[in-house]
């Protein structure tokens, strides 16, 4: 496996025990986890926090999946968003899909796969604050984009 | 379900009697006011017939009257009165005016009674008679002139007597009339041959006989009588009746024009009528009975078409339920099969920080963690199967080459094949076009039906697969040499749960998932067997390009 880089990731899942066991083993491959019960909570934190990457369970009370999914990425649009479907049928994954997250994952899923697509939702991100950096810099400079 | 015969012989009869009223009985309705309408003109045509005859005729009897009279009147106005008391003179008088032999005899009589002269047969029955008491001969020298009723006389034939007196009342001149001459009128009058015409008195005895032969007058003429002056006619079930007065209201023409006499001139006319209701009314209940069996019998196969399709459906619904009975375990448990994961992998991922000197059994726990997450990857793929779905989405688009992806799946089983001693032939068509199609979907329906034809082929058993192009489909068969599929199984072969496998060797849902996969793609999946012994399974798929789709709705 090659080098990981190391980022921040937000689990909101309202199963308290995979939330938990997730964030722990994500926190022992050595990235930054933290853990929302529910979509209210999780955008709050979303837009409190830092995160690069929303592990985000489509069927939950209290806030449906796609409408937590539709505020987090309003709220922030390069934080990158994996669905996880265990519940909901494929369609869900899909309409996700058009509504902006990265990804969907369906349970059950081996960590390792788990981990790569989280990895994969961060390298998308880190090119595009790449690209609005070097954006930036260039219009400061007043060079041609 | 199905209702009894009874019933449906009752509904025949149902609609045949509906038929008989709405089409039938207003057929019998008009023909009946035809009927009617036809005999009631015919009356009133009748009714005219008998009154322009009765008018007619009773003029000419009244002046066949009149002129008698007038005769008569004549002489006793011309001639001077003693002419008549001569014997000669009246003999004389009476060889001048009977012309016609109408005349029977010829008298003359005094005021006081007395007879003057007379001529004719009677000469001894009158000879020294007096008349002063005789109520005509004073009703004649009252009114002038007298016409008595007839009578049976001389010969046997029909008489009666003509009197008048002359302006001063001296003398009375009497005449005998034969009335054979009047008879022969009436037989004018007669209309048909069962109508009758006659004179009757005015106390309802015949003057002339009835044409018919009848001796008594009917109640009906008796009532025209005693109408008198009216002119109306009396119509009865049978005749039309109609009187004229004649002499002054002594005697009475009547006719009586018989109805059927009359009607028996549309005997033609109700022949043919009747002909056509007839053939109406036959060809009415032919029709009738014929639709009413034929919507009868419409009517059961109807319902018997919906009974089946009612089962039909009842079968489909419950295939569905079962379906998403299922699909609803399914989801259910891929929540404690991702616990049961994370669990799992969370020890595999701590042993290997473990000092396997200190840990006696490393070995054996890392052994078992990868066997657990191993059947959970498969309990894994068994529930996504039956959701209908893999890893991804519902149908991915790549171009796919059929004969890689077969050879693909074939080398996922020749290990296993090889350890039965299986043979595997491919027979693919080279330079098979390649397809914009889900290739992982696809594969999971070869990897099933080859791993059905392996089972089904046995020990030693031959297994071919081959790939063609027909028309815009790309076709590929899994055929094995095994005992092929019994006929009862063929249909229920790709319902969800069905297997002719031991319990713990198949779920039932694999061709129940290919099958629906392969429609999913826009293809299809059938199942047959051999001529030459064994089963084959055909999957056709439509040849999409790039930018096609070839999904089914």
């Amino acid at each position: 496996m090659t080098e990981m880089k190391k980022f921040n990731v937000l689990v909101v899942d309202d199963e308290k025990e995979f939330r938990e066991m997730t964030i722990k083993q994500l926190l022992h491959r050595g990235m930054d986890a933290e853990g929302a019960e529910n979509g209210l909570i999780g955008l709050e934190m979303v837009e409190k926090g830092n995160f690069d990457v929303v592990l985000l369970d489509v069927k939950m009370p209290e806030m449906d999946g796609i409408e937590a999914l539709r505020k987090i990425r309003q709220a922030k649009p390069l934080v990158e968003v994996v669905l996880l479907t265990g519940h909901a049928s494929v369609n869900s994954g899909i309409e996700g899909m058009k509504l902006g997250a990265f990804d969907y994952l369906m349970k059950p899923m081996e960590f390792d796969e788990l981990l790569d697509k989280l990895s994969d939702a961060f390298e998308k991100r880190r090119i595009q604050l790449e690209k609005i950096e070097t954006a930036q810099i260039k219009k400061h400079m007043s060079l041609p984009s | 379900m199905e209702r009894m015969s009874n019933y449906y012989t009752s509904v025949t009869r149902r609609l045949l009697l509906a038929f008989f009223c709405l089409c039938l009985v207003p057929l019998l309705a008009v023909g009946w006011i035809t009927r009617n309408s036809l005999r009631d003109i015919n009356i009133i045509r009748l009714q005219d017939q008998a009154t322009a005859t009765v008018t007619a005729q009773a003029k000419v009897l009244s002046q066949v009257l009149k002129d008698h009279i007038n005769r008569l009147t004549m002489l006793v106005n011309f001639l001077p009165p003693s002419f008549f008391e001569q014997q000669g003179n009246t003999e004389k008088l009476f060889l001048a005016i009977d012309n016609r032999d109408d005349i029977v005899d010829l008298q003359s009589i005094a005021a006081n009674g007395r007879q003057y002269a007379y001529v004719g047969p009677y000469r001894t029955q009158v000879e020294g008679k007096s008349y002063a008491e005789a109520p005509w001969f004073q009703e004649t020298l009252l009114n002038g002139v007298h016409i008595s009723n007839v009578f049976t006389g001389y010969r046997g034939t029909p008489h009666f007597v003509v009197a008048v007196t002359n302006p001063l009342k001296n003398y009375v001149l009497r005449a005998t009339v034969n009335s054979a001459s009047f008879n022969a009128l009436l037989l004018a009058a007669q209309i048909s041959p069962n109508s009758d015409a006659f004179i009757v008195s005015r106390e309802g005895d015949f003057q002339t006989p009835s044409l018919r032969g009848d001796t008594t007058l009917s109640a009906t003429a008796r009532t025209l009588i005693g109408a008198g002056g009216s002119e109306a006619p009396i119509i009865t079930d049978d005749a039309v009746y109609i009187a004229r007065p004649l002499a002054g209201g002594r005697w009475f023409f009547i006719i009586k024009a018989d109805v059927a006499d009359s009607m028996s001139v549309y005997i033609p006319l109700h022949r043919q009528i009747f002909i056509v209701f007839t053939i109406l009314f036959i060809l009415a209940l032919a029709a009738a009975l014929a639709v009413s069996i034929m919507l009868a019998r419409h009517i059961r196969h109807a319902d018997q078409e919906y009974a089946a399709n009612s089962m039909q459906f009842a079968q489909m619904e419950k295939m569905a339920t079962i379906g998403r009975l299922a699909a609803g375990v399914a989801h259910e448990i891929n929540n404690p099969l991702q616990l049961i994961s994370s669990q799992a992998s969370w020890i595999a991922e701590l042993l290997p920080e473990e000092d396997p000197a200190k840990v006696k059994n490393l070995g054996e726990y890392t052994d078992s963690v990868e066997k657990i997450r191993y059947h959970v990857k498969r309990a894994g793929m068994i529930t996504h199967r039956l959701l209908g779905y893999s890893k991804k989405m519902a149908a991915q688009q790549e171009e796919v080459q059929l004969n890689e992806l077969l050879n693909e799946t074939i080398s996922f089983v020749e290990k296993e094949a090889e350890s039965h001693d299986i043979t595997i032939r491919r027979n693919f068509v080279p330079d098979l076009p390649p397809t914009m199609t889900d290739g992982p979907q696809l594969q999971q329906v070869f990897l099933n039906l080859l791993n059905n034809a392996l089972d089904a082929a046995g020990e030693k058993g031959e297994v071919e697969i081959s790939t063609a192009v027909s028309g815009s489909n790309l076709v590929i068969c899994f055929a094995d040499n095994g005992a092929g599929i019994a006929r009862e199984n063929l249909k229920r072969l790709f319902d969800p749960f069905f297997t002719t496998k031991s319990p713990n060797k198949g779920t039932g849902l694999g061709l129940y998932i290919s099958y629906d996969i392969t429609r999913k793609l826009g293809g299809s999946l059938e199942a047959g067997n051999r001529e030459s012994g064994g089963a084959i399974f055909t999957v056709r798929l439509p040849i999409a390009r790039l930018g096609e789709e070839a999904l089914s709705r």
